[in-house]
């Protein structure tokens, strides 16, 4: 049979082989003709030499992360029907089986409770705003406010993770990383990714630098964490005795000897370090320049309040944050922790608010004087929001809330997005009635101001492409300008 | 030669050119090809025609003839010489593709058409004795690829609708690149737009909803959607509705992954609907400094085929320094901005050294750089600049003055620039601008009224100053973690805010801003008592008094030993930890707490020899959300044999009140008639036995935290 086929085909074991040599030696001359088709590194630089994809909306991103989750119903979404069925239990076909953190779950009622804060209505597009935050509020013509946020998560560290990094599980590269891997950084003498943490008096959750972690990106990615004390980064300065010049000559001497590693093993890790020294050296001279506070005008401390100067405040990060923004970070991440309020809500909330409102609120407007808030987008939000009944013992002006992810607030500013309010939740503020926005879509669409395509943005990783989106994600074109 | 040696020699051939064609069709876009490869390319017109021609015989062959086979050697010689022309043409064409820019959706077609027809005449090579009928469906469907295919090619050289019937040609003027005074505007710059980008899918070749773009009168017909030039209930006209709906959306045209309009493309598409859409208006009807007449007559159309989205841009790299970026807005923009960072390292070289492409600078940003006259000359001939940052640049508004002849410039901040409503009413005279951000720490909103009110073509941004609002300062800072003094201890003072002076006290009063001693340098305490500071400046309100007790440890026990235990979680390290010099902290799991709660806390210091003592001090934490609460009483008996103590005195504590929700620590204390001296003192700190009923641990009992006694 063999032999019919073969004599049929006119083609054997012999015949074929001898002549696929010839094939193989057509596939090399191809080769020659298409540089670096077998270059592995060269493939990911196609998909970040089209950076960015179309023209940028804004140029940076400032997010100040409220970690925690901020209540939104003592914030922003505005439900005076709460106050109307205060103590009442939660109707069933209100919460339709959503599942409870283990803090409520066993709860024997879940009464809905009211804000105790009044609420009024400011700027053209006549956003709720509660009496807790005055400044914010009086920014309002210039917020695009995201009432319809949603999650996937209920509890803190996979909801942060996934706002960072797209997963519930912590092994990706957070937002920041991926912006600096696709877009760079501008100043070449700062990371392209700088995060700034501060802490309220409020009921705290942790951060991890997981948060701000490269995940499969080099290193060179990693969120650059700015200490919170005087000296934002530390050992900036040389001993007395080492000479700027004896630094670089070292530095060099290192950096060959890196290379010639590198070359012989191939970590591309090697190449991030000789990169990351470089940087740490083109820092020492920048940093302390962009950092002091010093010289800030007394007018703006003023604006941001006088807090700004005392390190590690979260007014004075946003002051900071603005100085490294405008000196050209592409991304720079506030924390600021103590919104996880599951009781004694209405102080905690208060305390929060005193801490935040003023700072954030300067930022924009500071932003906006200098001409700067059109090209930089200013995010303020938390993790997943807050419930509508209470958690513990409600009583007459005092009460705690749960974890929420099927609705929250967020607001943005600047950067390209449209001032005004997004979406609407029920009167329960349980469930969304119009225009969710998922983290994903949010994702995207923070991407999309930065005029990235999250589909077309991918890293080849243990043979999958990942993106930030994962596999969803829309850009919502409706908050963008 | 044999036909047995040619075959042999094809077939070899064969399998080394159609893995070549392969890899270079699928990698066509990356490949670089060098002069000698490009001649070649220009044979694939020539040579073409061979493989067709042989290609349909052998298709005539396959389906009529094939019962009849020829000498094997004879069709096998056919099929080899097919192939390789096959084979050869396609390369060819793969070279040819290279050299000048076709339309990429035919090109795309036709190179895998080309390429399957190769595959195919060579599989032919391999088809021995299959059934004839097998080799019948083969030759036509071989025919069919053949016909489909090439008449892609043809299309590409002989225009879409080559094998249409003749038309008279339509009166989308090919010749619209010559400034004819005739011409309309719709000739001039509308319809090569939309032959470039439009008419391959709303054509003759292809009419996707209905909709047909290549001549007035279908475009005034409309298509499935209804009317695209008119204003509908309010609506924008349809055409201008889906060129600007965002990429992303999928009724945006021209659809993502095709060739976008550019800027200039939308901008003129717009004008010239919004001036009515008209077909017959000609060019020089239009006023001289109408912009639809600006921009048709700067509007050069682009020759067939070619991608005026992405031009050879030049790179960017040799402008870009450590302190300068200069970038494309975005992939294939012909826009470039550019960023100065970090004033102290300003060279102007790095501003001259964009001359080259100084008319594709369209965003600069120079905030903080120390410019000069020549800079300011330099950017003034930056003929597209749009959005221009000047803020803190050390200038004067006069200086600043020649950046009014960039007439597209129409954002621009000059923060921190020295500047009254006068001179700004001059500097933005006549400017273009329509965007000016002035803030500087003396500008306030009052002086520029009357300015904005009557300049409505620009908007000043003059931003907040709050340099006359009075705010409080914030507190002062003790720098000194521990409040314990052995011998002498130093303290320092602290304020982060330039100029602010502390004044403080160390006798209990409360500092005031005109006797108190002001704080110079660090100082030293070496006795007990409170240091009271406050912060002071010149414009704002005093600080809060930030004041902190300190301790002078006068007597020190020789040993001291519980009565009742603390509670294992806080039990520090033993009962020495109530005299180690070293205070609790804020955290109090952090091992430095003694707590109680099912008892009293009862413990006995001893003295080597009597001892008379007067006064003891407890430090103790409270935290009533956390069940921490105050003491109750602190009782002290003294005794020289340690079994029968005499009572020496109690001391009571108000509890705190619900609404007095503090935290932190608080000194007890207790003194007593100091007429005797012991050996041995017993001490008994009561606790809250049952929490109040406003509390959540209502009737159980309440803990207190307490570390470091001090006895004198």
């Amino acid at each position: 049979m063999k032999e019919f086929l073969e004599h049929g085909l006119n083609q054997n074991r012999r015949k074929f082989l001898s002549k696929l040599s010839l094939g193989i030696g057509g596939l090399a001359l191809g080769s020659l003709m298409v540089p670096g088709i077998f270059d592995a590194s060269n493939e990911e630089e196609l998909f970040t030499n089209v950076l960015p994809h179309f023209a940028p909306k804004a140029k940076r991103v400032i997010y100040l992360f409220q970690n925690g989750a901020p209540s939104q119903l003592d914030l922003f979404d505005y439900k005076p029907l709460l106050q109307k069925m205060q103590g009442s239990d939660l109707p069933a076909s209100i919460r339709m089986g959503q599942r409870l953190t283990g803090m409520t779950a066993n709860q024997t009622k879940l009464p809905l409770a009211g804000t105790k804060f009044n609420f009024s209505q400011h700027g053209s597009h006549g956003a709720w705003f509660s009496e807790t935050l005055p400044h914010i509020a009086s920014m309002a013509d210039d917020l695009c406010i995201v009432k319809t946020m949603y999650t996937e998560a209920i509890n803190h560290d996979p909801a942060l993770t996934f706002f960072q990094t797209g997963s519930q599980v912590g092994n990706r590269p957070s937002m920041g990383s991926w912006i600096s891997y696709g877009l760079g950084s501008e100043n070449k003498n700062l990371p392209a990714f700088c995060v700034l943490l501060s802490k309220g008096k409020g009921n705290g959750q942790g951060v991890y630098s997981k948060l701000w972690n490269n995940g499969f990106l080099d290193s060179i990615h990693q969120g650059v964490q700015f200490s919170s004390g005087e000296e934002p980064v530390k050992y900036l300065t040389d001993p007395e005795f080492i000479k700027r010049t004896d630094k670089r000559v070292m530095l060099d001497e290192i950096a060959a000897l890196n290379q010639a590693s590198y070359d012989k093993i191939g970590d591309p890790e090697i190449v991030t370090k000789i990169q990351q020294y470089e940087l740490a050296y083109r820092m020492q001279m920048a940093v302390p320049e962009i950092t002091s506070l010093q010289n800030e005008p007394e007018s703006i401390v003023k604006m941001y309040g006088p807090e700004c100067l005392i390190p590690g405040t979260y007014a004075a990060n946003c002051l900071l944050a603005r100085k490294l923004s405008e000196n050209g970070v592409r991304f720079v991440q506030l924390y600021h922790q103590g919104w996880d309020t599951h009781g004694n809500l209405p102080k905690e909330i208060e305390g929060q608010c005193r801490d935040v409102d003023q700072s954030s609120a300067a930022l924009i407007k500071d932003l906006k004087q200098r001409g700067l808030l059109d090209e930089t987008l200013v995010i303020w939000g938390g993790e997943f929001g807050r419930t509508n009944y209470c958690q513990g013992a409600l009583t007459k002006d005092n009460y705690g809330r749960d974890h929420h992810p099927k609705c929250f607030t967020i607001w943005m500013a600047g950067g390209g997005v449209k001032p005004g309010v997004h979406g609407e939740t029920d009167d329960f503020g349980y469930n969304i009635n119009s225009l969710p926005v998922h983290v994903h879509d949010f994702q995207a669409t923070v991407m999309h101001l930065m005029g990235i395509d999250h589909e077309r943005f991918t890293f080849k990783h243990q043979g999958r492409r990942y993106r930030l989106t994962d596999v969803a994600g829309k850009v919502v074109n409706e908050i963008i300008s | 030669m044999h036909f047995k040696k040619f075959n042999q020699w094809g077939e070899g051939l064969l399998w080394l050119l159609n893995p070549l064609l392969i890899i270079l069709a699928i990698f066509n876009d990356s490949t670089k090809i060098n002069l000698g490869l490009a001649w070649l390319g220009k044979f694939h017109p020539l040579l073409l025609h061979f493989p067709i021609v042989l290609g349909i015989g052998i298709v005539i062959y396959l389906v009529f003839f094939a019962h009849q086979r020829l000498a094997s050697n004879l069709e096998k010689s056919l099929f080899v010489g097919n192939a390789l022309l096959a084979t050869l043409v396609a390369l060819f064409g793969l070279f040819l593709s290279k050299q000048d820019a076709y339309d990429k959706t035919i090109v795309d077609l036709h190179k895998w058409g080309g390429v399957a027809i190769a595959l195919i005449s060579w599989g032919f090579l391999y088809i021995g004795d299959i059934k004839i009928n097998w080799k019948k469906g083969l030759g036509v469907v071989y025919l069919l690829v053949l016909l489909i295919f090439t008449h892609k090619g043809a299309q590409l050289t002989h225009g879409e609708d080559v094998l249409s019937l003749p038309h008279p040609a339509p009166a989308v003027a090919q010749e619209a690149n010559k400034i004819d005074s005739n011409i309309t505007v719709y000739e001039k710059a509308i319809a090569p737009i939309l032959e470039q980008k439009c008419v391959s899918c709303h054509g003759t070749e292809k009419i996707k909803g209905k909709l047909q773009l290549n001549t007035p009168e279908l475009i005034l017909k409309g298509g499935l959607n209804g009317n695209l030039l008119n204003i509908i209930n309010n609506k924008e006209a349809l055409l201008l509705q889906r060129i600007h709906l965002p990429n992303t959306d999928e009724k945006h045209m021209p659809p993502d992954g095709k060739l976008q309009l550019t800027l200039e493309e939308l901008n003129l598409l717009s004008k010239w609907v919004k001036a009515g859409g008209d077909f017959k208006k000609k060019l020089n009807e239009l006023v001289n400094t109408d912009t639809l007449s600006l921009l048709a007559n700067a509007y050069k159309a682009p020759k067939k085929g070619e991608d005026n989205n992405k031009n050879n841009s030049p790179d960017l790299k040799q402008y870009n320094t450590s302190y300068c970026t200069v970038y494309y807005a975005y992939f294939g923009a012909d826009e470039v901005f550019v960023d100065f960072f970090q004033g102290s390292f300003y060279k102007s070289a790095s501003l001259k050294k964009l001359e080259p492409i100084k008319d594709k600078v369209a965003s600069l940003n120079m905030q903080g750089m120390p410019l000069t006259k020549e800079d300011v000359a330099m950017i003034s001939s930056f003929s597209n600049l749009r959005k221009l940052n000047v803020n803190y640049s050390k200038l004067t508004l006069n200086e600043l003055a020649p950046l009014k002849s960039l007439l597209k410039l129409k954002n621009i901040s000059i923060c921190g620039i020295d500047l009254n409503p006068t001179t700004l009413a001059s500097f933005i005279e006549n400017a273009p601008f329509t965007l000016v951000h002035i803030w500087n720490n003396k500008t306030n909103e009052k002086e520029y009224a009357a300015l904005m009110a009557s300049n409505k073509k620009t908007k000043i941004i003059i931003g907040d100053n709050l340099d006359n609002e009075i705010l409080k300062i914030t507190n002062p800072v003790i720098e000194q973690d521990s409040s314990i003094i052995v011998n002498h201890l130093d303290v320092t003072l602290k304020h982060f805010m330039k100029g602010a002076v502390i004044r403080y006290t160390t006798d209990g009063s409360l500092p005031d801003s005109i006797s108190s001693p002001i704080y110079t340098k660090k100082f030293q305490l070496t006795k007990s008592g409170t240091l009271k500071t406050k912060a002071f400046k010149p414009g704002w309100l005093s600080s809060d008094v930030i004041e902190k007790t300190f301790y002078k440890s006068e007597i020190h026990p020789d040993s001291i030993y519980f009565v009742t235990q603390p509670d294992k979680k806080y039990a520090g390290k033993g009962a020495k930890t109530l005299v180690d010099y070293e205070l609790g902290e804020q955290n109090f799991s952090g091992g430095k707490w003694l707590a109680y709660k099912d008892s009293n806390m009862v413990f006995i210091t001893s003295f080597v020899q009597p001892k008379q003592l007067n006064h003891a001090n407890f430090n103790a934490f409270i935290d009533m959300g956390a069940y921490i609460f105050p003491i109750i009483s602190i009782k002290i008996e003294g005794s020289n044999d340690g079994k029968s103590f005499k009572y020496l005195n109690e001391a009571k504590f108000p509890s705190l009140e619900k609404t007095n929700m503090f935290r932190g620590n608080k000194s007890f204390d207790c003194s007593f008639p100091a007429n005797k001296a012991f050996k041995y003192y017993r001490f008994t700190l009561q606790n809250v036995k049952k929490l109040p009923v406003w509390h959540p641990g209502k009737g159980t009992p309440g803990w207190i935290f307490v570390d470091e006694l001090f006895l004198d």
